[in-house]
């Protein structure tokens, strides 16, 4: 994002919206420090500027930058998974396309989440550990495999190493046996990284929306735990053409 | 704000809170979806929302736009976000919404034992959970609890804690008054 310096008349209006606080005074003008922003373009959405003087960069489209906008601006289409989100539709609309079945668990990490974003040098530093104890496979439809170089090592493409995400979600699916592995290798991560991720664990339900045991145990035996809310899909949706899974 | 797996707040107050989502899946039953999700918008509106977004729009019922302009933006593989604020209209909404059969799949963002007990009072089968487990890495960069419990009703963290902060302040010093912050505060989610 870009504030045009003639038209911007320095009344600093915008400057709270930022997330990341990437707008500041320079010269009595509101001045967006490029390094800073994440392209989430909440500045211009806000409607906020009384002149107009905010702007999307002529460059934020362009290769490497173009990575913090398909991962921090919500309303960005990923050109991979023509989704406007960071992940792929995770639980949401599992009734339907089954992507998570029973004896399975889906596993996510949601880097840079809630709210301070997160560089790809940090990303690595979980990609790595999580390919060491052998969770290569990212969900096929997630935009995150446009940041991978190597699966087996964990390695993130080099150039995207001086680029940040406010929200990039590594996705994938294990047997509930090693779900006890992935968390611990997560929690361990956790120590070498300068911000923040969330960790969600999606299952199928037993009935009377009851988590299988064996999953809670896993969870609990980890040390993790759970918030009391969740994303409960009702189980309503249905497929135009069955798909069989 | 929408996007509530990772919101932060007392029981009490989650308690009251009831996100829904309309989800049509792609590659299985975007097709055709419009009309379908169409008609569950108009039902969502009579239920009294507390908030909506359509994706197509991106733009919340307070932004000074009109409920037919939210739903004639409605297209095939349009979402709905939906905010319900109290256990006996999501009820009552989820009932029509079981009744009108639209295969649409339907996510609630709520307090498990919350969901859990009108889905047995209305005889709905929940399908999967997705489970939060918490913040981890340098939880000690982040803005206080009581500034993350506006921060993340955005789950995609659009809500600055600059502005929740601003927003208290011009509350505090009678600047705005509470309904006026929220609007503010909401807008950015998107």
């Amino acid at each position: 994002m870009l504030i045009r310096k003639e038209r911007c008349v320095g009344c600093g209006r915008c400057q709270p919206y930022c997330p990341v606080g990437a707008i500041h005074f320079e010269e009595l003008k509101s001045v967006v420090d490029q390094e800073v922003c994440y392209e989430c373009g909440t500045c211009l959405r806000s409607e906020i500027c009384p002149v107009d003087a905010v702007e999307e960069s002529p460059y934020v489209y362009d290769y490497p930058r173009a990575l913090r906008k398909f991962f921090s601006d919500p309303n960005a289409t990923h050109a991979l998974t023509g989704i406007a989100g960071r992940g792929t539709e995770e639980s949401k609309s599992n009734d339907v396309i089954n992507r998570v079945v029973p004896g399975e668990v889906g596993i996510a990490i949601e880097f840079g989440r809630p709210t301070l974003g997160m560089d790809l040098k940090n990303i690595q530093k979980v990609t790595r550990a999580m390919a060491k104890a052998g969770f290569t496979k990212i969900e096929p439809e997630n935009p995150f495999n446009d940041m991978i170089q190597n699966y087996e090592t964990g390695d993130l493409k080099q150039e995207l190493m001086g680029e940040k995400v406010l929200s990039a979600i590594m996705e994938f699916k294990a047997k509930p046996d090693r779900l006890g592995l992935a968390l611990r290798t997560i929690k361990e991560a956790a120590k070498e990284v300068d911000s923040v991720f969330v960790v969600d664990v999606y299952t199928r339900l037993e009935p009377g929306l009851t988590v299988p045991k064996e999953i809670i145990e896993t969870i609990e035996a980890e040390g993790y735990t759970r918030r009391p809310n969740a994303k409960i899909n009702m189980g309503l949706g249905r497929a135009n053409k069955r798909k069989d899974l | 704000m929408t996007h509530s797996l990772h919101r932060e707040g007392p029981l009490d107050l989650l308690n009251q809170e009831y996100v829904l989502f309309v989800y049509p899946a792609r590659g299985f039953n975007y097709d055709g979806s419009g009309p379908r999700v169409r008609r569950l918008g108009e039902l969502l509106f009579h239920q009294g929302p507390a908030n909506l977004l359509v994706t197509t729009l991106r733009k919340n019922m307070y932004l000074a736009i009109s409920q037919e302009e939210i739903l004639d933006s409605i297209k095939d593989g349009a979402k709905i976000f939906c905010v319900l604020e109290n256990r006996e209209k999501i009820k009552d909404t989820l009932a029509k919404i079981k009744e009108m059969d639209e295969g649409i799949s339907i996510v609630i963002s709520g307090v498990i034992d919350r969901v859990r007990e009108i889905s047995a009072e209305l005889g709905l089968n929940p399908h999967t959970i997705n489970l939060s487990l918490g913040i981890h890495g340098r939880t000690d960069r982040l803005p206080p609890a009581d500034i993350r419990q506006f921060t993340t009703m955005c789950g995609h963290g659009m809500v600055s804690p600059t502005l929740i902060r601003d927003l208290i302040r011009r509350v505090k010093t009678g600047k705005l008054d509470l309904w006026e912050a929220s609007l503010i505060a909401a807008a950015p989610c998107s």
